[in-house]
């Protein structure tokens, strides 16, 4: 018979086998009585002969060599039905689980998102990117430095990129991509409506042939696609084609006006690829060869500026390649260039143009600003859910302890009956980990749903035309993960069940189960609940300290004022091609359009207003100062802004005068400092009237400052960092400078991005007339976005806003957890104790003194929780203080808040066993409660005090160590009670 | 039966006493330790722990095959025989005990000489 034949005949076998055994000792029995025994006492000889006839069967069915299979068919069906029959225990812990596990697997899946996963192309292994941080957008002049880096390099000219490619033998491929992207207006040829907008990436001809990436329809760029004077053509993203084009097949062959030029589009990539470059805020619409950007740019063209470095550099290393000597080629090549540009470098680049360096990295999961951005708040929710995971793990410990403790009796006389330890040790690890396997497919769920809430927390005030390309479905990766922890929390716990199974005497079987139930073990159950009181107290904490970091943060000065204010984020020329000196009316003619809707206050426009996204910086030199050193921080940020920028936005000024309408072009350059500014170049001197300009020394003399304005918060960074120093200049002067990357966005700048309106009045339909409003001026403006600004300043905090949202869910999630635990070992312990709570009661204990008795108990767990937890939380408070805004690293108020929350979760934990308890008839309790006839002397506590023990009116009670019954008066009040 | 006469089977020698004793023609479990105990003029009593475990391990290795028939009491009884695989293993075995026997003896002859 073939093994799976065994299996399936498994109960014929079976009953075989009890058929054969029972002929056996019938046999025997019948001999025995042919010698003349008496049938009972021959059936008594022979079964004390035989020994145990299920253990003779176990080793029987081990023979047939099936056993490790059917017995784990049946152990799992075992386990089952030992589950099913006690649901109250079994949901709990499943609850409890697939809580933890969830809230484990949900930033698990995320983490894995945004940290781990590699780009869906061919061999990512093989990939290496040039350069060590993703860095945005632009990096202009011959050095580089990072975070204190000094000269590393991760952003590139094209000339550099051209070199790289063509002397690298190491690279079988190199391709180039814009680090920024590339706004864009597509509109289908012939059509008159209003332009889609869309992202726009810039990359070499090769880049789809470097990332083994091929079409999903028609075909991807080749190098001759990517020459000067090609006919422009252009690849659209699947993402793209299929929610903005409707997955229309005509797409592909067709020609689009796309900023106002006639591009063909060749090809849809596939669906997974969604570029090189993840970011949070524009994937690739469209990839367009890099030779198009003059075409798309003009005059502001970088292509060919050599100290414009703007492109991301990733090639597919040749198999058996030396990374690290491809490394030092490349450096080298770095060297050669940077050296044939040794007459176009500033004096300070020339002094540190040696010290340029680059590093090769693996360029596997792309140029992800993700991990850079949601890193460490996806870390911290790590650390929580981690935390909340314990939480539940000391749930479920403690809830196998209880029953475990209340299966030894159970457990010892199967041991009695013959069942093997181990055995017995795998059945209650096989019942662990069904259980927890259950708990973990339970959390894949609650995991699946937490994703796209923790998703919908962080993105979901982003526009629409926003699309991150993270998913809340867990990967394979993370159902193993979860499949991992699953199991082993299962196997963790089986452990104690497990010992206690192995340590099962059966003659404790025969003896009273409640003799079994020592003081030491509840202690190890105190101990959980206590570290669960004192773990949830530290995520409450956390979160209250999180949340007031965010609050503080979301209500600081910013250094003006969002309320009633309005932006506009616009482009006005990416169809229409204005002429540089249209613009200015352009905008005039704006402002004066959008000043007539009725509620409006002020209108000015800005090259990028505060926390709009955008920031511009450059390298400043101030007249009658010597030129800076290489390492001094001579940096500034800079915007144009039209007359009453700082009246529109309500920013104070605190000398001199704003840009008015006399400072046009026919008038002396002029600009308006910040506070910082002023600070950081002229200390404590006045600094109206002075000079300054960017770039080299001789532009020095270029603005002529007149005022100086309070500092305004303007990137959506640093909100606990000193201001950074800024300058206004008005958009009505344009200057005229020798350096073209100065020259190109001196140019560029004058086309204004956003708008801010200033509406007291809040106008009913104001985004429906700023539209109308903008359209009548030119209905080719492209229009991003109408947001009321305190909701702009809001949503700077979104990532925030979504760690600290997580924070208190995990806080009450663990609060949750701790008072499931608090009320299973209460409860518990009522349900030993019924007997001696009976005695109490009997004794003249009434409700109230037994409801108090078990609150305290359950306070004092808590209590003690608490003691360990708030110094905890404190000393967490210290380790976090350095990433919160504004806030102490503990707070007394925040501390009693935590300790009231748990302190009504204990209550309400409490108060139902206690109420149990004090509903208790003793009669009842004293009845139903028997077993023990025998007592040590040990346990007998001198009548009246605390913990007196199971008592029943009809036995008798024997001091075991003097071996000797107890007299009979001790008993007589209490049997007087009962009877 | 006393005590004293009784002795410890050692390892793997029980297998092969079953066998010689199926060899005789089929025979159910009781029968066999009866047999067993009566060819060794009571000094050996099997247990049915051991028994049953090493009929079952015998007869999945394919050295018993096994068939319910009537016993001589009227009762169904599982018979056991010797299959060809096991008539040959119980040759091979008793070949293998004989000249184990017959080395331990003159080992432990040599040693009484050696020493005298």
């Amino acid at each position: 018979m073939s093994w799976l034949s065994r299996l399936i005949f498994r109960k014929k076998m079976e009953g075989d086998l009890e058929k054969e055994l029972r002929f056996h000792f019938e046999s025997q029995v019948a001999d025995k009585m042919r010698t003349g025994i008496a049938e009972a006492e021959a059936r008594r000889l022979t079964r004390l002969e035989f020994g145990g006839m299920e253990q003779i069967k176990e080793d029987c069915r081990e023979s047939r060599g099936t056993m490790w299979f059917e017995s784990l068919v049946q152990d799992v069906r075992y386990a089952l039905r030992q589950l099913r029959k006690s649901p109250g225990f079994t949901l709990t812990a499943v609850l409890t689980l697939a809580l933890g596990i969830g809230a484990t697997t949900a930033i698990f899946t995320l983490v894995q998102q945004v940290m781990l996963q590699s780009l869906p192309v061919t061999r990512p292994d093989q990939l290496w990117r040039i350069g060590d941080r993703p860095h945005c957008c632009n990096w202009t002049g011959y050095s580089q430095d990072n975070d204190g880096q000094p000269g590393d390099w991760n952003l590139f000219p094209w000339e550099a990129y051209k070199l790289f490619r063509a002397n690298t033998t190491g690279f079988q491929d190199l391709a180039a991509l814009q680090a920024g992207n590339q706004a864009l207006a597509v509109r289908c040829a012939g059509s008159a409506g209003p332009p889609e907008t869309a992202n726009g990436e810039f990359v070499s001809g090769n880049f789809f042939q470097t990332l083994g990436v091929s079409a999903w329809r028609g075909r991807m760029f080749v190098d001759a696609d990517d020459q000067e004077g090609a006919p422009p053509v252009a690849v659209m993203s699947f993402h793209a084609w299929q929610e903005k084009y409707g997955s229309d097949p005509a797409v592909v062959g067709s020609t689009y006006q796309i900023n106002g030029r006639a591009f063909t589009i060749i090809g849809v990539a596939p669906a997974g690829f969604v570029g090189a470059t993840i970011v949070d805020w524009g994937m690739p619409d469209i990839w367009l060869p890099l030779t198009t950007e003059p075409l798309m740019l003009g005059t502001t063209s970088r292509i060919k500026d050599t100290r414009v470095d703007w492109l991301d550099l990733i090639g597919r290393v040749r198999s058996g390649t030396n990374t690290k000597a491809l490394e030092a080629q490349l450096q080298s090549e770095l060297y050669g260039w940077l050296a044939s540009h040794l007459a176009d470098m500033s004096p300070q680049e020339r002094a540190v143009w040696q010290k340029q360096t680059l590093r090769l990295t693996p360029g596997g999961t792309g140029f992800s600003r993700l991990e850079k951005d949601y890193g460490e708040g996806l870390r911290l929710l790590m650390i929580t859910a981690c935390c909340v995971l314990l939480v539940a793990y000391a749930n479920i410990a403690n809830l196998l302890l209880a029953r475990a403790l209340r299966n030894r009796q159970q457990t010892a006389v199967r041991v009695a009956l013959g069942a093997s330890r181990g055995r017995l040790v795998r059945n209650a690890l096989i019942e662990c980990v069904t259980l927890s396997l259950i708990g973990g497919a339970a959390g894949v769920a609650v995991a699946w749903s937490g994703a796209r809430l923790i998703l919908y927390l962080a993105f979901h005030t982003l526009e629409q035309s926003t699309w991150i390309p993270v998913h809340a479905t867990p990967s394979t990766l993370v159902l193993l993960f979860a499949l991992g922890v699953s199991v082993l929390t299962g196997v963790i716990f089986s452990i104690a069940p497990a010992w206690m199974t192995s340590h099962a005497e059966p003659v404790e079987a025969m003896r009273g189960a409640h003799r079994a139930v020592g003081g030491g073990r509840h202690w190890a159950q105190k101990a959980l609940v206590i570290a669960q009181a004192a773990v949830s107290v530290v995520l409450l904490s956390a979160a209250a300290m999180l949340g007031g970091s965010l609050r503080n943060l979301g209500h600081q000065d910013f250094g003006f004022n969002p309320d009633d204010r309005y932006l506009v984020s616009i482009n006005s020329s990416l169809v229409s091609k204005y002429k540089q000196e249209q613009l200015l009316p352009l905008f005039r003619e704006i402002q004066d359009r959008l000043s007539t809707i009725p509620g409006v206050r002020g209108v000015s426009s800005a090259t990028y207003a505060p926390m709009s996204g955008n920031q511009m910086g450059n390298d400043i030199r101030i007249q009658g100062q010597p030129e800076p050193g290489p390492k001094d921080d001579v940096s500034a940020d800079w915007t144009r802004i039209t007359p009453g920028f700082f009246d529109t936005i309500g920013a104070q000024m605190l000398a001199g005068r704003a840009i008015d309408e006399d400072d046009n072009g026919n008038t002396r350059h002029v600009a308006v400092i910040n506070e910082a500014f002023a600070k950081k170049f002229f200390g404590n001197q006045n600094p109206i009237g002075r000079r300054f300009g960017p770039g080299p020394i001789k532009n020095a003399g270029t603005y002529e400052i007149v005022g100086v304005v309070q500092n305004i918060h303007y990137v959506r960074w640093g909100f606990g960092d000193p201001a950074r120093a800024m300058y206004y200049i008005p958009e009505a002067q344009m200057v005229q400078f020798d350096q073209p990357d100065i020259q190109s966005d001196e140019l560029w700048s004058q086309n204004l991005g956003n708008i801010v309106i200033w509406a007291p009045r809040h106008p009913a339909n104001i985004f429906m007339q700023v539209k109308t409003a903008l359209a009548e001026v030119d209905p080719n403006i492209v229009i991003y976005d109408i947001q009321p600004y305190s909701r702009v300043i809001q949503g700077t905090f979104d990532q925030q806003n979504m760690i600290v949202s997580l924070a208190w869910l995990f806080g009450a999630v663990g609060l949750v957890l701790a008072a499931i635990g608090l009320y299973g070992v209460t409860a518990y312990g009522v349900e030993q104790r019924t007997s001696e709570i009976g005695v109490r009661m009997a004794v003249g204990a009434d409700r109230s003194s037994v409801v108090a008795m078990v609150l305290r108990g359950a306070f004092w767990q808590v209590g003690i929780g608490l003691g360990i937890g708030i110094p905890a939380a404190i000393g967490l408070g210290y380790l976090m203080a350095s990433q919160l805004f504004g806030v102490a690293p503990w707070n007394p108020l925040l501390l009693a808040t935590a300790t009231v929350l748990l302190g009504l979760a204990t209550l309400v934990a409490a108060m139902i066993p206690a109420r149990r308890a004090a509903s208790i008839d003793p009669i009842q309790a004293l009845r139903t409660e028997c077993p023990t006839r025998k007592m040590s002397r040990a346990y007998l506590p001198p009548l009246g005090s605390e913990g007196w023990p199971i008592w029943c009116p009809e036995s008798k009670v024997r001091d075991i160590n003097h071996d000797e019954f107890l007299p009979s008066e001790m008993l007589r009040p209490l049997n007087a009670v009962a009877s | 039966m006393k005590a004293e006469n009784r002795f410890d089977l050692p390892q793997g020698t029980l297998d092969l006493l079953i066998m010689r004793v199926v060899a005789l023609g089929p025979i159910h479990g009781y029968a066999i330790a009866q047999r067993i105990q009566q060819m060794s003029r009571d000094a050996l009593q099997v247990q049915q722990g051991s028994l049953y475990p090493a009929l079952h391990r015998l007869e999945y290795k394919k050295l018993l095959a096994a068939t319910w028939k009537s016993s001589e009491t009227g009762r169904e009884a599982k018979f056991y025989e010797l299959t060809a695989k096991g008539r040959t293993q119980l040759e091979a075995e008793t070949e293998n005990w004989k000249r184990l026997t017959e080395l331990v003896g003159l080992i432990l002859k040599g040693t009484l000489e050696g020493a005298s």
